[in-house]
């Protein structure tokens, strides 16, 4: 799924500048990282994508959709393309673990064989199968950060969006997570990775787009973390 | 199909899941429903002793000695509002003489030959046309006097007519208070989960997908809510029905078989379409709030 953004600004009230004149073609299949310091502007810019924020300046184009004109009914079936992990990984407090990844796949009207399919696959993959007839706030914050990851990307998005996934795992686990959301991408799907882990930019080397202030100061294809080169 | 499976599993399990919440509406929705019940009962008893009241109510006609006493009663018949003619002749108007005379019946020999004159009976359907029809039988040229309980028909009348406007200004705002109550409720129900409406929007959740859980969960608590209400009022009504009776026996209540059945049915239907609706407009809301992007 492709992403442009052209000419984007955010204003949040009373005169915050969130974006401002931000210029960003992402291709199909990339996988790019969203690096910067908090409050640069990454998770603005990500909530801008799945049109949780609609900028007050610019036009976004995601997968050929123009976000600015899009009706409630187009907007859910819009996000059932994309997997989201969220910093605070909005979970449904009231569903067990299976139940939250399960949900994606249920508003999407998939048979509840298919269903249980699935969710065993991933919830095994992020290593938290045993945890799964419990509810979010029983789990540890690692956990409740792999069942985000797996409810992203359960429903194979062509995009996924994730928000500091490894913010609160430790450098294996972060490995480990990375090396699956290394594997949605070489299956095609588009991945875009706010983070601060320094550890996880320079080992696996992708595109690295840096914000600061709400502005796009560096863009490059094969950057490591730090860079002497910035705009 | 499926999403509709998983739509009604989401409602039973909203219901389940926030059982403390769904036990509070259930209660506020039984107590609403109890009120307004009660509210109609109260109303009905009213109107049923009003009726009774007016059914009693009669205009006795006393007819001139040479008058035929079958024809004066078929133009009483004719006359509008009557609802009943009762043809008392002498015999039977010196035999009620007797009866309420009781031990001293015989006191009635002293009269000789029977001078009580021969009348008839007239009961009108509403006790505000007493005095119009009482005005139309003296005007019968074989009437020769009328005697009726002219004030108090009036007081009658004028009470019925308070009650019939009371009592629908009482269920208005029984039934005003009751949504008021049980809408709020329902509000903070949902709005406990406006945080879960938004990630399900967020996770591509439609609208529809989204709310009707929270409608049939409404559904599910309204109906609960109806039937407890509609158990509690009838047991409440029966055993105070069965003190009232013993204690005030010239008062006729009406039979709690015979209404309750149709008052249940009335609170479930309106009951669980109220809790319904409630809902949907209350989920609807926090939808549109948490749909609108920043």
């Amino acid at each position: 799924m492709e992403i442009q953004f052209s000419g984007v600004s955010k204003t949040f009230p009373p005169d915050i500048n969130a974006l401002e004149n931000i210029y960003l073609n992402v291709d199909k299949g990339e996988f790019v990282y969203l690096i910067g310091e908090t409050g640069s502007g990454k998770t603005t810019l990500m909530r801008c994508i799945f049109r949780e924020v609609v900028p007050s300046r610019g036009h976004i184009s995601v997968g050929g959709h123009a976000l600015r004109k899009m009706g409630r009914f187009e907007l859910a079936l819009f996000r059932r393309d994309i997997g989201v992990v969220f910093q605070d990984f909005a979970l449904l407090p009231n569903l067990t673990a299976f139940e939250n990844v399960a949900f994606v796949l249920e508003v999407m009207g998939m048979p509840k064989k298919e269903i249980e399919g699935r969710v065993v696959d991933v919830l095994k993959t992020v290593g938290i199968w045993r945890r799964r007839a419990l509810f979010p706030q029983q789990l540890s914050g690692g956990e409740q950060q792999r069942l985000a990851i797996a409810r992203a990307v359960v429903n194979e998005p062509s995009l996924l969006l994730a928000d500091e996934p490894t913010g609160n795992l430790d450098n294996h686990t972060a490995d480990e997570i990375m090396q699956l959301l290394l594997d949605i991408n070489a299956a095609g799907t588009t991945v875009i990775m706010a983070t601060h882990n320094q550890y996880l930019v320079d080992s696996y080397r992708h595109r690295v787009v840096k914000l600061r202030r709400g502005r796009i100061v560096r863009d490059d294809r094969e950057g490591g973390y730090e860079s002497n080169v910035e705009d | 199909m499926s999403r509709i499976k998983y739509v009604f599993r989401d409602g039973w399990r909203l219901v389940w899941r926030h059982f403390g919440m769904s036990l509070l509406t259930i209660f506020t929705a039984m107590s609403v429903f109890f009120v307004v019940g009660a509210t109609m009962l109260f109303i009905l008893n009213i109107q049923n002793m009003v009726r009774v009241m007016e059914g009693q109510l009669s205009i006795q006609a006393y007819v001139k000695g040479d008058a035929e006493l079958d024809a004066v009663a078929q133009k009483a018949k004719a006359i509008a509002n009557v609802r009943e003619v009762k043809i008392v002749t002498k015999e039977m108007a010196l035999e009620r003489l007797r009866a309420r005379l009781g031990n001293q019946a015989n006191a009635v020999t002293l009269l000789g030959e029977n001078p009580l004159p021969a009348s008839i009976e007239v009961k009108v359907s509403h006790a505000a046309d007493v005095s119009d029809t009482a005005r139309m039988l003296i005007a019968l040229p074989e009437v020769e006097d009328i005697v009726y309980a002219g004030q108090v028909v009036e007081k009658l009348s004028r009470v019925a007519d308070f009650v019939q406007q009371f009592s629908l200004v009482m269920l208005i705002v029984a039934i005003t208070a009751s949504g008021v109550v049980l809408f709020n409720t329902i509000r903070i129900s949902v709005y406990s989960r406006a945080e879960e409406i938004a990630v399900m929007l967020k996770v591509g959740a439609t609208s529809t997908y989204v709310a009707f859980p929270f409608v049939i969960q409404g559904f599910i608590l309204g109906l609960s809510g109806a039937l407890f209400a509609s158990a509690a009022l009838g047991y409440a009504y029966f055993r105070a029905i069965t003190c009232l009776k013993e204690m005030l026996p010239f008062l006729t209540f009406i039979e709690a078989t015979r209404y309750l059945g149709k008052l249940s049915l009335v609170l479930i239907l309106c009951g669980t379409v109220l809790s319904l609706f409630a809902s949907l407009i209350a989920v609807e809301k926090f939808i549109r709030k948490a749909a609108r992007p920043l």
